[in-house]
Protein backbone atom coordinates (compact mmCIF):
# COMPACT_ATOMS: atom_id res chain seq x y z
CA UNK A 1 0.00 0.00 0.00
CA UNK A 2 1.13 3.50 -0.77
CA UNK A 3 0.60 6.49 1.55
CA UNK A 4 0.94 9.97 0.09
CA UNK A 5 3.05 12.21 2.28
CA UNK A 6 4.26 15.29 0.36
CA UNK A 7 6.03 16.77 3.37
CA UNK A 8 9.04 19.02 3.09
CA UNK A 9 11.97 17.30 4.75
CA UNK A 10 12.99 20.47 6.57
CA UNK A 11 9.44 21.47 7.53
CA UNK A 12 10.08 20.98 11.25
CA UNK A 13 13.17 23.19 11.07
CA UNK A 14 11.42 25.85 8.99
CA UNK A 15 8.60 26.05 11.53
CA UNK A 16 11.06 26.75 14.35
CA UNK A 17 12.92 29.22 12.13
CA UNK A 18 9.64 31.12 11.65
CA UNK A 19 9.14 31.21 15.44
CA UNK A 20 12.70 32.53 15.86
CA UNK A 21 11.90 35.17 13.27
CA UNK A 22 8.94 36.37 15.36
CA UNK A 23 11.22 36.75 18.36
CA UNK A 24 13.78 38.68 16.29
CA UNK A 25 11.01 40.94 14.97
CA UNK A 26 9.82 41.70 18.48
CA UNK A 27 13.34 42.60 19.57
CA UNK A 28 14.11 44.51 16.36
CA UNK A 29 17.25 42.49 15.68
CA UNK A 30 18.97 42.34 12.33
CA UNK A 31 20.07 38.71 12.14
CA UNK A 32 22.91 37.61 9.90
CA UNK A 33 23.77 33.95 9.31
CA UNK A 34 27.53 33.93 8.73
CA UNK A 35 28.91 30.92 6.90
CA UNK A 36 32.24 29.76 5.51
CA UNK A 37 34.75 26.92 5.43
CA UNK A 38 36.72 26.23 8.62
CA UNK A 39 39.54 28.72 8.92
CA UNK A 40 38.21 31.27 6.42
CA UNK A 41 38.13 33.93 9.13
CA UNK A 42 34.62 34.02 10.64
CA UNK A 43 35.74 34.60 14.22
CA UNK A 44 38.44 37.11 13.24
CA UNK A 45 35.87 38.98 11.15
CA UNK A 46 33.60 39.13 14.21
CA UNK A 47 36.43 40.55 16.30
CA UNK A 48 37.11 43.26 13.69
CA UNK A 49 33.36 43.90 13.40
CA UNK A 50 33.03 44.31 17.17
CA UNK A 51 35.77 46.95 17.14
CA UNK A 52 34.38 48.80 14.12
CA UNK A 53 30.77 48.79 15.34
CA UNK A 54 31.59 50.03 18.84
CA UNK A 55 29.41 53.07 19.54
CA UNK A 56 27.37 52.64 16.33
CA UNK A 57 25.27 49.55 17.01
CA UNK A 58 25.06 46.87 19.68
CA UNK A 59 26.40 43.56 18.45
CA UNK A 60 25.59 40.10 19.77
CA UNK A 61 26.94 36.75 18.63
CA UNK A 62 25.78 33.15 18.66
CA UNK A 63 28.58 30.90 17.59
CA UNK A 64 28.43 27.24 16.68
CA UNK A 65 31.25 24.76 16.89
CA UNK A 66 31.46 21.02 17.02
CA UNK A 67 33.59 21.22 20.18
CA UNK A 68 35.20 23.85 22.46
CA UNK A 69 34.08 27.35 23.42
CA UNK A 70 37.19 29.10 22.10
CA UNK A 71 35.29 31.23 19.60
CA UNK A 72 32.92 32.72 22.19
CA UNK A 73 35.87 33.43 24.51
CA UNK A 74 37.63 35.35 21.73
CA UNK A 75 34.53 37.41 21.02
CA UNK A 76 33.68 38.12 24.67
CA UNK A 77 37.07 39.81 25.08
CA UNK A 78 35.57 42.62 22.98
CA UNK A 79 32.71 43.09 25.50
CA UNK A 80 30.21 41.55 23.11
CA UNK A 81 27.55 39.18 24.47
CA UNK A 82 28.34 35.79 22.92
CA UNK A 83 26.79 32.37 23.34
CA UNK A 84 28.67 29.28 22.29
CA UNK A 85 26.65 26.35 20.99
CA UNK A 86 28.54 23.10 20.77
CA UNK A 87 26.82 20.97 18.20
CA UNK A 88 28.46 17.67 19.13
CA UNK A 89 28.54 15.91 15.80
CA UNK A 90 26.32 18.19 13.73
CA UNK A 91 28.04 20.08 10.93
CA UNK A 92 25.63 23.05 10.95
CA UNK A 93 23.36 25.06 13.23
CA UNK A 94 19.64 24.50 12.86
CA UNK A 95 16.73 26.66 14.03
CA UNK A 96 16.25 24.68 17.23
CA UNK A 97 19.90 24.98 18.28
CA UNK A 98 19.76 28.74 17.71
CA UNK A 99 16.57 28.97 19.81
CA UNK A 100 18.39 27.16 22.64
CA UNK A 101 20.74 30.17 22.92
CA UNK A 102 17.93 32.68 23.60
CA UNK A 103 17.81 32.19 27.40
CA UNK A 104 21.47 33.23 27.54
CA UNK A 105 21.16 36.42 25.49
CA UNK A 106 19.23 39.61 26.16
CA UNK A 107 17.97 40.12 22.60
CA UNK A 108 16.27 43.39 23.53
CA UNK A 109 19.71 44.88 24.08
CA UNK A 110 21.10 43.74 20.74
CA UNK A 111 20.80 45.57 17.40
CA UNK A 112 22.75 43.23 15.16
CA UNK A 113 22.91 39.53 15.95
CA UNK A 114 25.46 37.56 13.99
CA UNK A 115 25.09 33.79 14.02
CA UNK A 116 28.46 32.28 13.28
CA UNK A 117 27.66 28.94 11.73
CA UNK A 118 29.81 25.81 11.87
CA UNK A 119 32.66 25.94 9.33
CA UNK A 120 31.25 24.04 6.35
CA UNK A 121 30.15 25.10 2.86
CA UNK A 122 27.34 22.58 2.45
CA UNK A 123 24.92 21.90 5.29
CA UNK A 124 24.59 25.38 6.88
CA UNK A 125 22.99 26.64 3.64
CA UNK A 126 20.18 24.09 4.03
CA UNK A 127 18.93 25.10 7.47
CA UNK A 128 17.15 28.41 7.97
CA UNK A 129 17.51 29.76 11.50
CA UNK A 130 15.24 32.82 11.21
CA UNK A 131 17.84 35.15 9.73
CA UNK A 132 17.38 38.27 7.59
CA UNK A 133 20.24 37.34 5.32
CA UNK A 134 23.14 35.01 4.80
CA UNK A 135 26.68 36.30 4.44
CA UNK A 136 29.54 34.05 3.44
CA UNK A 137 33.28 34.35 3.61
CA UNK A 138 35.59 32.84 1.01
CA UNK A 139 39.29 33.20 1.73
CA UNK A 140 41.77 33.43 -1.11
CA UNK A 141 43.63 30.31 0.04
CA UNK A 142 40.54 28.21 -0.70
CA UNK A 143 40.56 28.73 -4.46
CA UNK A 144 38.50 30.71 -6.96
CA UNK A 145 36.50 27.69 -8.17
CA UNK A 146 34.61 27.24 -4.88
CA UNK A 147 31.38 28.88 -6.09
CA UNK A 148 31.07 26.14 -8.71
CA UNK A 149 31.48 23.41 -6.10
CA UNK A 150 29.09 24.76 -3.48
CA UNK A 151 26.31 26.35 -5.51
CA UNK A 152 23.58 26.44 -2.86
CA UNK A 153 25.56 28.52 -0.40
CA UNK A 154 26.59 31.09 -3.02
CA UNK A 155 23.05 31.11 -4.36
CA UNK A 156 21.51 31.76 -0.95
CA UNK A 157 23.94 34.45 0.23
CA UNK A 158 23.32 38.18 -0.07
CA UNK A 159 26.94 39.19 0.45
CA UNK A 160 30.23 37.46 -0.24
CA UNK A 161 33.31 38.63 1.64
CA UNK A 162 36.54 37.59 -0.06
CA UNK A 163 38.95 37.50 2.87
CA UNK A 164 42.73 37.40 3.31
CA UNK A 165 43.34 39.61 0.28
CA UNK A 166 46.55 40.78 1.95
CA UNK A 167 48.12 37.47 0.94
CA UNK A 168 46.59 37.42 -2.54
CA UNK A 169 49.98 37.90 -4.30
CA UNK A 170 51.25 34.68 -2.73
CA UNK A 171 48.37 32.55 -4.01
CA UNK A 172 47.14 31.47 -7.42
CA UNK A 173 43.66 32.83 -6.60
CA UNK A 174 42.24 34.67 -9.60
CA UNK A 175 39.96 37.46 -8.34
CA UNK A 176 38.24 38.04 -11.69
CA UNK A 177 37.55 34.33 -12.03
CA UNK A 178 36.19 34.09 -8.47
CA UNK A 179 33.87 37.05 -8.98
CA UNK A 180 32.64 35.69 -12.32
CA UNK A 181 32.00 32.23 -10.85
CA UNK A 182 30.12 33.66 -7.89
CA UNK A 183 28.00 35.99 -10.02
CA UNK A 184 27.17 33.18 -12.42
CA UNK A 185 25.63 31.33 -9.46
CA UNK A 186 23.95 34.41 -8.07
CA UNK A 187 23.80 37.58 -10.20
CA UNK A 188 22.39 39.55 -7.23
CA UNK A 189 25.32 38.71 -4.95
CA UNK A 190 27.25 41.66 -3.54
CA UNK A 191 30.98 41.12 -3.18
CA UNK A 192 33.48 42.90 -0.92
CA UNK A 193 37.22 42.23 -0.71
CA UNK A 194 38.51 42.34 2.85
CA UNK A 195 41.48 41.51 5.00
CA UNK A 196 40.73 40.91 8.66
CA UNK A 197 44.49 41.13 9.33
CA UNK A 198 45.18 44.56 7.80
CA UNK A 199 41.63 45.89 8.22
CA UNK A 200 41.21 46.58 4.51
CA UNK A 201 37.53 46.56 3.47
CA UNK A 202 36.26 46.29 7.05
CA UNK A 203 34.79 49.79 6.91
CA UNK A 204 32.78 48.88 3.77
CA UNK A 205 31.57 45.66 5.42
CA UNK A 206 30.47 47.50 8.55
CA UNK A 207 28.62 50.14 6.55
CA UNK A 208 26.88 47.36 4.57
CA UNK A 209 25.88 45.82 7.89
CA UNK A 210 24.64 49.05 9.48
CA UNK A 211 22.72 49.90 6.30
CA UNK A 212 20.96 46.52 6.50
CA UNK A 213 20.18 47.18 10.15
CA UNK A 214 18.72 50.62 9.37
CA UNK A 215 16.61 49.13 6.58
CA UNK A 216 15.41 46.46 8.96
CA UNK A 217 14.42 48.96 11.66
CA UNK A 218 12.71 51.07 9.00
CA UNK A 219 10.69 48.16 7.63
CA UNK A 220 9.64 47.05 11.12
CA UNK A 221 8.47 50.57 11.89
CA UNK A 222 6.33 50.79 8.76
CA UNK A 223 4.94 47.26 9.24
CA UNK B 1 22.49 12.83 8.98
CA UNK B 2 19.98 15.44 10.14
CA UNK B 3 18.26 15.18 6.78
CA UNK B 4 18.13 11.38 7.01
CA UNK B 5 16.65 11.63 10.51
CA UNK B 6 14.00 14.10 9.32
CA UNK B 7 13.06 11.82 6.42
CA UNK B 8 12.72 8.91 8.84
CA UNK B 9 10.62 10.91 11.32
CA UNK B 10 8.26 12.08 8.57
CA UNK B 11 7.93 8.55 7.14
CA UNK B 12 7.31 6.91 10.52
CA UNK B 13 4.73 9.55 11.50
CA UNK B 14 2.88 9.05 8.20
CA UNK B 15 2.96 5.26 8.58
CA UNK B 16 1.62 5.45 12.12
CA UNK B 17 -1.18 7.77 11.05
CA UNK B 18 -2.07 5.23 8.34
CA UNK B 19 -1.98 2.34 10.83
CA UNK B 20 0.84 0.56 8.98
CA UNK B 21 3.05 -2.09 10.62
CA UNK B 22 6.11 -1.76 8.43
CA UNK B 23 7.60 0.64 5.89
CA UNK B 24 9.08 -1.03 2.81
CA UNK B 25 10.02 1.99 0.74
CA UNK B 26 10.37 5.75 1.19
CA UNK B 27 10.22 7.86 -1.97
CA UNK B 28 11.99 11.20 -1.70
CA UNK B 29 12.14 13.95 -4.30
CA UNK B 30 15.43 15.87 -4.10
CA UNK B 31 16.33 18.87 -6.22
CA UNK B 32 19.81 18.88 -7.67
CA UNK B 33 20.45 22.20 -5.91
CA UNK B 34 20.27 20.48 -2.52
CA UNK B 35 23.53 18.67 -3.28
CA UNK B 36 22.33 15.42 -1.75
CA UNK B 37 24.80 12.56 -2.17
CA UNK B 38 22.51 9.51 -2.63
CA UNK B 39 24.76 6.72 -1.22
CA UNK B 40 25.63 8.84 1.78
CA UNK B 41 22.00 9.70 2.50
CA UNK B 42 21.00 6.04 2.06
CA UNK B 43 23.69 5.01 4.53
CA UNK B 44 22.61 7.60 7.12
CA UNK B 45 18.97 6.64 6.64
CA UNK B 46 19.85 2.98 7.24
CA UNK B 47 21.59 3.85 10.50
CA UNK B 48 18.75 6.11 11.67
CA UNK B 49 16.12 3.48 10.79
CA UNK B 50 17.64 0.69 12.87
CA UNK B 51 15.10 -0.72 15.36
CA UNK B 52 12.20 1.22 13.84
CA UNK B 53 9.33 0.11 11.58
CA UNK B 54 11.46 1.39 8.69
CA UNK B 55 14.46 -0.83 9.47
CA UNK B 56 14.03 -2.76 6.22
CA UNK B 57 12.82 0.15 4.13
CA UNK B 58 14.52 1.13 0.92
CA UNK B 59 15.20 4.85 0.46
CA UNK B 60 14.45 5.81 -3.12
CA UNK B 61 15.70 9.20 -4.30
CA UNK B 62 14.38 10.92 -7.37
CA UNK B 63 16.80 13.70 -8.32
CA UNK B 64 15.13 16.69 -10.02
CA UNK B 65 17.32 18.82 -12.29
CA UNK B 66 17.47 22.58 -11.70
CA UNK B 67 15.19 24.54 -14.04
CA UNK B 68 14.74 28.25 -14.51
CA UNK B 69 12.56 30.74 -16.32
CA UNK B 70 13.96 33.98 -17.71
CA UNK B 71 12.00 36.98 -16.44
CA UNK B 72 13.20 38.89 -19.49
CA UNK B 73 12.15 36.72 -22.43
CA UNK B 74 10.14 33.99 -20.68
CA UNK B 75 12.35 31.14 -21.85
CA UNK B 76 12.12 28.00 -19.70
CA UNK B 77 15.36 26.03 -19.58
CA UNK B 78 17.42 23.46 -17.70
CA UNK B 79 20.19 25.07 -15.68
CA UNK B 80 23.38 23.17 -16.35
CA UNK B 81 26.52 23.57 -14.25
CA UNK B 82 24.64 26.08 -12.11
CA UNK B 83 24.85 28.77 -14.76
CA UNK B 84 22.01 31.20 -14.11
CA UNK B 85 22.16 32.91 -17.47
CA UNK B 86 19.34 32.66 -20.03
CA UNK B 87 20.46 30.72 -23.12
CA UNK B 88 17.85 32.65 -25.16
CA UNK B 89 18.64 36.31 -24.43
CA UNK B 90 21.63 36.20 -22.07
CA UNK B 91 19.48 37.70 -19.29
CA UNK B 92 20.47 37.20 -15.67
CA UNK B 93 17.10 37.70 -14.03
CA UNK B 94 16.21 34.04 -13.65
CA UNK B 95 13.42 32.61 -11.56
CA UNK B 96 14.22 29.11 -10.30
CA UNK B 97 11.25 26.89 -11.14
CA UNK B 98 12.55 23.50 -10.04
CA UNK B 99 15.42 21.65 -8.46
CA UNK B 100 15.33 23.19 -4.99
CA UNK B 101 12.75 20.86 -3.45
CA UNK B 102 13.44 18.25 -0.80
CA UNK B 103 10.29 16.34 0.00
CA UNK B 104 9.09 12.95 1.18
CA UNK B 105 6.66 12.19 -1.68
CA UNK B 106 5.12 8.94 -0.43
CA UNK B 107 5.86 5.77 1.46
CA UNK B 108 5.06 2.14 0.70
CA UNK B 109 3.89 0.16 3.69
CA UNK B 110 2.59 -3.22 4.82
Amino acid sequence: MKINVMTDVLEANDRIAAANREIFNRNRNLVVNLMSSPGAGKTTLLERTAEALAGKAKLGVITGDIETSRDAERIEKHNIPAVQLTTGTACHLDANMVASAFPYLDLSRIDILIIENVGNLVCPAEFKVGEDCKVMILSVTEGDEKPLKYPLMFRESSLLLINKIDILPFTNFNMEEARANALKMNPELEILEVSCTTGQGIEEWVSWLTQCWQNRVESLRSA
Amino acid sequence: MAIAQNILDIAVAAAERGGAQKITRVNVVAGEMRAIVPPQLAFCFGVAAENTIASEAELNLEIVPVRGRCRGCGEDFAIKDFSYICPGCGGRDIEITGGTELRVRDIEVL
